[in-house]
């Protein structure tokens, strides 16, 4: 594999993320800009500018002509895909750690922070497509009882909306009745990342007590576990193999007191059914925030603290592969 | 040209001599080949040749993605007004990462890590921790021989005890102890019960797992009995592990007693109960447990 290094950041990656037909690759980081890439060639877009602080997350419509942007600055924005103009601007109280379409387009959701005194909900707007501004006013906001959220997103059908907590937990929301229908314990840890596999009967999550887990969405029965030996940021399943891709390694804080090899900032690979670790690739000098696999499953991307996005288009190799049982 | 990096006005003239445009020859097998003069990183004027074949690979994707392709570039203008583009941002082509998948790549690096911990511990090893009770590098509280080892010790006797006493030492050759070949684990239990190391070579091979089997003790043997006898005595109970005939030294006649040991514990069980009573050579066996019915 040679990988396209893709230089538009200057700090941290916090969310990557292709479109569904897997030819746009979008990037947010800390640094205020939202880059637009082609994700065959590694060519520059273009950046959506007007964040006045971190980004944290991003997501763009089936049709890819919307993107939203969460970012610290307390504002969600939507974005004209294709020429970068800013079409609207959700006033949140606090900070925006994640956002997602529903499978629809009709909606998104948002999750906020827990600061100065706010609590932390997670939010959905209804979203227009025929004209630029947006309603203002969320069709609901669905408040944790226990622990803050930090990700969230949509079930099958757009039936539910499952978060993952701080604490480790996990709640499913019935959404248009403001309820929570189940919850689970899923990690000891901070749920750093949730990615729903694409029909959102099962999703995958990672967290940073060293494990990603991979849950039934109705039931949030536990179906598989991924055991390593580095806290985990993100976590992501590919189409085509059996296969998941866990990305972290130390703390960012902690990177300076131990060398690149040692800080396991690898993303690894493992068998999504039989749990065992089937390859590395390496090439981070941090630790890995986020993962995104190509919907076609030809490739994938990660995102790392060191600034940098790799694109990685799969060798003939990998599609061979197959796991004795 | 790197116009910018020249220092020397002198420089600027051999600037204005004037390179030969590209020249692109089409050969009749369909490659190109391209005649281009530059300078190279020295400063010197090279011409470089290369010869090109020009393949055109079709993609197909849908109208949307088509479509997506003629996108302009938009946002180049950064919020604090320098040119991204120029600045920061730039696509490589990375060096090539190797991706192998294996299903035992869990495994090989389970055995990195121990091949690790292993070197560890042998760093560990130097300083001084020798076992009271098999002279292994580890605390006498953790060996692994504790219950076992203690009981061979008192058996042996005085003599015996002040050299290593298992065969588990000898397994793992510990660094400075040398054990002289009549007193290793082998040669020393049959020293001690009057026996020829010899005679039993079979059961020295195994002599690091003897504390494992079952064995029993047979007394009341005739004199003239031999090992061949006691095998084919015990032999229909089941495999035997070991058999050990005690003989006198001086004569080669059998002291009375010979220690079978047994592979699996129900056979030694069985012969306990037949032979133990059983009539061999005019005399009544008693068949028992070797190590007091453990």
């Amino acid at each position: 594999m040679r990988p396209l290094l893709l230089q538009g950041h200057e700090r941290p990656l916090t969310q990557i993320k292709y479109n569904r037909d897997g030819d746009l690759l979008m990037t947010v980081s800390k640094d205020k800009v939202a880059n637009l890439w082609y994700s065959h060639n590694g060519e520059h877009i273009g950046c959506y500018i007007g964040h006045l602080g971190a980004l944290w997350t991003i997501d763009c419509n089936k049709t890819s002509t919307l993107v939203i942007t969460g970012a610290a600055d307390n504002t969600a924005r939507l974005w004209h895909a294709e020429t970068g103009r800013m079409l609207h601007t959700w006033e949140l109280p606090t900070a925006v750690k994640r956002v997602e379409f529903s499978n629809d387009d009709q909606y998104v959701l948002m999750v906020t922070e827990e600061r100065m005194g706010h609590k932390s909900g997670i939010y959905v707007f209804a979203i227009d497509i025929s004209r630029p501004e947006q309603s203002n006013e969320p069709v609901v906001i669905l408040r944790a009882s226990g622990a803050k959220p930090t990700v969230a997103a949509w079930s099958f059908l757009d039936r539910f909306i499952v978060s993952g907590h701080e604490d480790g937990s996990l709640s499913l929301y019935d959404w248009r009745n403001e309820e929570v229908v189940n919850t689970a314990k899923a990690h000891n840890g901070i749920i750093t990342d949730l990615q729903m596999w694409k029909d959102g009967t099962y999703f995958i999550t990672s967290s940073r007590d060293m494990t990603a887990r991979l849950f039934e969405t109705a039931t949030l029965n536990a179906l598989k576990e991924y055991k390593t030996d580095a806290p985990l940021n993100t976590a992501t399943m590919t189409p085509t193999q059996d296969l998941v891709i866990l990305g972290g390694g130390q703390a960012a804080s902690e990177v300076t007191t131990t060398s690149s090899r040692q800080g396991k900032f690898e993303s690894r690979f493992f068998h999504k059914i039989f749990e065992d670790e089937v390859g590395r690739s390496r090439g981070h000098f941090g630790p890995i925030n986020t993962l995104a696999v190509q919907p076609d499953g030809k490739g994938f991307a990660s995102g790392g603290e060191d600034g940098l996005v790799r694109v990685h288009h799969f060798d003939p190799d990998y599609f061979k592969f197959k796991y004795d049982y | 040209m790197s116009v910018a990096s020249k220092t020397n006005w002198a420089d600027d003239v051999e600037d204005h001599q004037e390179f030969p445009s590209i020249e692109v020859i089409s050969n009749a097998d369909g490659t190109k080949t391209v005649v281009e003069h530059r300078l190279n990183e020295d400063g010197k004027r090279v011409r470089v040749t290369r010869k090109i074949q020009e393949k055109l690979v079709q993609e197909h994707v849908n109208r949307a993605v088509a479509e997506r392709k003629k996108w302009a570039k938009f946002g180049e203008l950064r919020s604090d007004g320098t040119m991204k583009a120029n600045g920061g941002v730039a696509t490589t082509i990375g060096e090539v990462v190797e991706l192998r998948l294996s299903q035992y790549a869990a495994q090989m690096k389970q055995q990195e890590i121990d091949a690790a911990e292993a070197e560890k511990a042998n760093a560990v090893k130097s300083s001084k921790i020798l076992c009271r009770v098999c002279r292994g590098e580890h605390f006498t509280a953790k060996c692994p021989y504790k219950d076992t080892m203690t009981s061979a010790e008192d058996i042996l006797g005085g003599g015996a005890s002040a050299a290593a006493p298992a065969g588990a030492e000898d397994a793992k050759g510990g660094p400075n102890a040398y054990v002289p070949p009549h007193m290793r684990a082998g040669a020393k239990a049959f020293g001690a019960a009057g026996g020829r190391a010899g005679s039993l070579g079979a059961g020295d091979a195994r002599g690091d797992r003897r504390d494992e089997h079952p064995t029993i003790r047979i007394t009341n043997l005739s004199e003239d009995t031999l090992e061949a006898d006691v095998n084919q005595l015990c032999r229909p109970f089941g495999p035997l592990a070991r058999v050990f005939v005690a003989t006198d030294r001086g004569t080669g006649y059998c002291k009375g007693f010979a220690f079978v040991s047994y592979y699996d514990h129900d056979s030694a069980e069985k012969a306990i109960a037949k032979l133990n009573g059983h009539g061999f050579d005019n005399l009544i066996l008693s068949a028992d447990w070797a190590n007091g019915g453990k």
